[in-house]
């Protein structure tokens, strides 16, 4: 059996990438219609269901506590702390492409644009409520001089095609003697 | 994208860096240390760092992100670099015998799509 002639080898060599591109674009164009037609259905309650864990977390570690650890106050309202450090969480939430959609149409209309206050202050809570458990976790009985922070994971004019923003917190452990 | 340079080394240093924050700096947010004094202050330390998860990994996020909520592996990925930020941060005071840094403040700026720079800075101090 010949060996195939070298024009073949490297045409194919030359082909085979964009071949791999168009399989994964035909791929790609039959399976999104897909996910965003099951992203319009369960996005939603997907939501709802992180916004009422994170309460629902928040609730129960504030009773177990009887206070909330997290506050903004400099140094603190104690005189007794006798260690301390720095503890921080952060979390990187995105509104699903079908909320993307809304807040467009929302943007013709202007006003407030609910669906990402909503998103972002879903993702805020998440972040503030990993804070709590990351300082109890580390042993420290209050958070001081919280500050949190957030920025955005897809600048405008980036191309990106993820859209998230990221929440971060942080601020100052202390353990009371 | 690390696809091609695996940086494997500045990740060595990195955990160094964490074992020697570990050995007892003390890194707070608040303008004054509770039940010590500062007695010198020595500028202003800082790190940086800009860090990337693989193609695969912003391809999977990209997908995910259609469905929207929380994005766990670039939770991860920023994780990751503010704990080196934080790391040159504590071997930059280090270097000056500081033994606290005070006052500690968290930047995050966005590079390119997928790849985050994390800049931490604060006050280096002499605290008894």
């Amino acid at each position: 059996m010949a060996d195939p002639p070298i024009v073949v080898l490297v045409l194919s060599v030359c082909i085979l990438p964009f071949l791999l591109l168009a399989i994964f674009g035909i791929l790609w164009s039959v399976a999104y219609p897909a996910m965003l037609i099951y992203a319009v259905l369960f996005s939603g309650q997907k939501l709802n269901e992180q916004i009422e864990d994170t309460t629902s977390r928040e609730v129960s570690l504030r009773e177990s506590l009887g206070r909330d650890p997290l506050t903004t106050v400099d140094g603190g309202y104690r005189t007794d702390i006798t260690d301390c450090g720095v503890v921080w969480a952060g979390v990187v939430f995105g509104p699903s492409h079908w909320h993307l959609l809304i807040g467009k149409i929302n943007n013709l209309i202007g006003g407030s644009i609910d669906i990402f206050q909503k998103v972002v202050s879903a993702g805020r809570a998440e972040a503030m409520q990993r804070l709590r458990e990351n300082a109890v976790a580390s042993g420290w009985d209050d958070v001081i001089n919280v500050r949190i922070d957030t920025s955005d994971m897809a600048p405008q004019g980036s191309q990106s095609k993820v859209k998230a923003v990221e929440v971060f917190a942080y601020g100052t452990g202390v353990k009371y003697g | 994208m690390q696809l091609f340079r695996p940086n494997l080394e500045a990740s060595l240093t990195g955990a160094g860096y964490m074992e020697q924050m570990v050995q007892g700096i003390l890194v707070v947010n608040t303008e004054t240390i509770p039940g010590m004094m500062i007695t010198e202050t020595l500028g202003v330390v800082s790190g940086s760092t800009v860090r990337a998860k693989n193609l695969g990994r912003d391809i999977t996020q990209g997908l995910r992100n259609i469905m929207g909520g929380e994005l766990v592996k670039y939770t991860e990925l920023l994780e990751e670099s503010r704990q080196e930020a934080i790391g040159r941060m504590v071997a930059e005071a280090m270097s000056r015998g500081a033994t606290a840094i005070v006052n500690v403040r968290f930047a995050t700026s966005a590079v390119t799509a997928g790849a985050a720079e994390l800049f931490a800075y604060g006050t280096a101090v002499k605290a008894e």
